[in-house]
């Protein structure tokens, strides 16, 4: 990361969690809605890789907050909803990695039992596709100018993978907490809950399927390898 | 927790030409007839196609041009190869060879095994099989028995191997043996690289559930190499042999194993496809896209001489249930007969009798989940 992203991303981390409490007006007062306007013109000047790395943490310190929102138009918002979905996971993954080092049953961490690390592997490799998707959707759209309908396939693509993993993460997330991870005290709904609601906002699954499909199929079988590869790599 | 960044896959050169010279050549010298061979097609094996991959330049790509490689970088390679396995090219003659044994003998092997093996590896004429499994060492690989004394004329091998791919039509196998004696686990362990017509080797043929003749038995009775068989440290054969599998965990055979499947399917369909097989066709389409940004990431983190274990792990687990899985949701909603012609049918057929193998191969899915369990600190 750039050291002018790694500064954004310290100032996003401070900011949202401030407008945690008090609402969305300290990002506002901050000038994250202008993260995406040109230099020139009086903006920050950001591209879509510092929008996504803006938004993860977002999905996990102010994931009820309409951070998004305010930095992009809305037919980007789906692509959005990647990152802060990506966020939210790798908090889920996060949460429940230290929750499995720490609780002790039978005499030992849950995390030592094979039947969990199994569990938490499969979750990992959930979230890392989806944060995979989210920075390969910021390529893609950094490099048609945020051209939401040149990256038509990447969106699609994109939303329909986090989509899919929200049922794998929570679950996951949650059966290793045990009845910790089902009260309000503890933080983990903080970003189970928005990850519900996400896999539903800016397209479902059958949405995407249905118009990603639509599109493959127009392209016909080699077709689909020659559009893959002739847009990234 | 640091989230996961995308390594840019940034390969030197022209690399759209590359594609298009490759695209061009195989429309001429892939043979067209048989669909089956398209699928799971890394274990097709054809030794004419392979020799002429070989001459067109698209084996050996990585190892030096002093030993009839191409002096390419790994990442021109790793284009190649997608290319290939896109096609269903049937690669299965040179591809250990060309994946693992070739760069594992430039790393490790002496001059000599250089001299001797890689000319013909870049030709797509030499082909090599993997000798790490045996009766009672599957997943617990250090369990391996196969012991190789080291005496006045060579190393005397006794053993034997199994599940060993390619063995009848390979020329060389690289067995992990133990030459310590006494010596326990993963200590104590050697590569030798044998040719298989020494003497006292015995290749068994063991029919897959498909019907094939892929892997074989090996054993090896009191078999004598020269001690210039022995590749890279004695005693450090675990690591060298960590480090192959890591060669081998993440590349775009690990998610492309099916794909002719899904060309045959939204062939199939056609342009205006039924909802329920668009829906289908969208979700292993975006499946697809995001294994390829995994593995290219990877693969280009390997290229900087980076350790990548877990993600390459990651690669592995998500691509083999990819292809895993795609035979099986075809055809739950694909009307077709189990021995219908059609290339749908039969390219299912094949791949639904294929497939448990996916997550057997190159490590089991537990131990991959093992590994990846691992790098999140949990063992
Ligand atoms: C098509 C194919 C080609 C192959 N080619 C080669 C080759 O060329 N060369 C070669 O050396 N080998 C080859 N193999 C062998 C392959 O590497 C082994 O099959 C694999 O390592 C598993 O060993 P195993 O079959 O003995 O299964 P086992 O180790 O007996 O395992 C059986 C099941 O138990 C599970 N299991 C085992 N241990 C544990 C544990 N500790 N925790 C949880 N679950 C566990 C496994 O995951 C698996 O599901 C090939 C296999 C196949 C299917």
């Amino acid at each position: 990361m750039s050291a002018a992203r790694d500064m954004l991303c310290d100032t996003a981390r401070v900011v949202f969690a401030e407008a945690a409490k008090a609402g969305i007006s300290p990002v506002e007062e901050a000038g994250f809605g202008l993260l995406l306007v040109p230099e020139e013109q009086g903006g920050f000047g950001g591209d879509w890789g510092d929008v996504n790395a803006v938004l993860q943490i977002a999905g996990v310190v102010a994931p009820d907050l309409p951070v998004a929102e305010l930095i992009v138009d809305a037919p980007l918002l789906p692509a959005a909803a990647v990152s802060l979905m990506a966020g939210a996971m790798g908090q889920a993954l996060a949460l429940s990695i230290d929750h499995v080092n720490m609780r002790q049953q039978f005499g030992r961490a849950l995390g030592k039992f094979q039947a969990v690390q199994q569990s938490l592997a499969v979750m990992a490799c959930e979230v890392r596709a989806v944060e995979a998707a989210a920075a390969a959707l910021a390529a893609r759209l950094d490099g048609v100018g945020l051209d939401p309908s040149a990256a038509g396939f990447e969106i699609a693509a994109a939303k329909l993978r986090a989509n899919r993993a929200v049922g794998v993460v929570t679950s996951i997330a949650h059966q290793v907490h045990g009845a910790i991870g089902f009260t309000e005290e503890y933080d983990l709904h903080r970003v189970t809950v928005p990850l519900m609601r996400w896999r539903g906002a800016h397209g479902h699954d059958a949405h995407w399927a249905r118009r990603l499909g639509d599109q493959v199929a127009g392209l016909g079988g080699r077709g689909l390898w020659e559009a893959m590869t002739a847009r990234g790599a | 927790m640091q989230g996961f960044a995308l390594y840019p896959f940034d390969p030197p050169g022209d690399i759209a030409a590359l594609r298009a010279d490759l695209r061009a050549w195989l429309a001429v010298n892939q043979p067209k007839d048989d669909v089956v061979a398209r699928a799971n097609c890394w274990a097709s094996f054809d030794r004419d196609f392979s020799r002429a991959l070989g001459a067109a330049g698209y084996v050996g790509m990585t190892l030096p041009a002093r030993y009839g490689g191409g002096d390419r970088h790994p990442l021109e390679r790793y284009v190649v190869i997608e290319e290939l396995l896109a096609a269903g090219a049937p690669v299965g003659a040179h591809w250990i060879a060309d994946r693992q044994t070739g760069p594992l003998i430039l790393r490790y092997g002496s001059e000599e095994q250089r001299e001797r093996y890689l000319p013909g590896i870049a030709k797509g004429e030499l082909y090599a099989c993997i000798g790490l499994s045996e009766p009672g060492a599957g997943s617990d690989l250090a369990a391996v028995r196969t012991t190789a004394r080291e005496t006045a004329e060579g190393w005397r091998i006794n053993g034997q191997k199994i599940w060993t791919t390619g063995a009848h039509f390979s020329h060389i196998i690289l067995a992990l043996v133990r030459t310590e004696e006494g010596s326990e686990r993963n200590a104590g362990l050697s590569q030798l690289l044998v040719d298989l017509d020494t003497p006292g080797i015995t290749i068994r043929p063991i029919i897959d559930m498909a019907g094939h003749h892929d892997f074989n038995e090996v054993f090896f009775d009191d078999v004598l190499v020269p001690h210039g068989a022995l590749v890279g440290e004695r005693g450090q054969g675990w690591k060298q042999v960590t480090a192959e599998l890591g060669l081998e965990r993440s590349g775009p055979e690990r998610y492309l194993s099916s794909h002719a499947l899904f060309v045959a399917l939204i062939d199939a369909a056609g342009p205006d496809p039924d909802p329920a097989v668009a829906t289908l066709i969208g979700e292993l389409a975006s499946e697809m896209w995001t294994l390829r940004q995994l593995s290219m990431s990877t693969a280009a983190k390997l290229a900087a001489g980076e350790d990548p274990m877990v993600e390459a792990s990651v690669v592995k687990e998500l691509g083999n249930a990819f292809e895993q899985d795609m035979p099986r949701r075809v055809q739950a909603i694909i009307d077709c007969n189990w021995d219908d012609d059609t290339d749908l049918a039969k390219l299912l057929r094949v791949l639904l009798i294929a497939s448990p193998s996916f997550s057997l191969r190159g490590g089991t899915r537990e131990v991959i989940r093992g590994i990846i369990a691992r790098g999140l600190g949990l063992r």
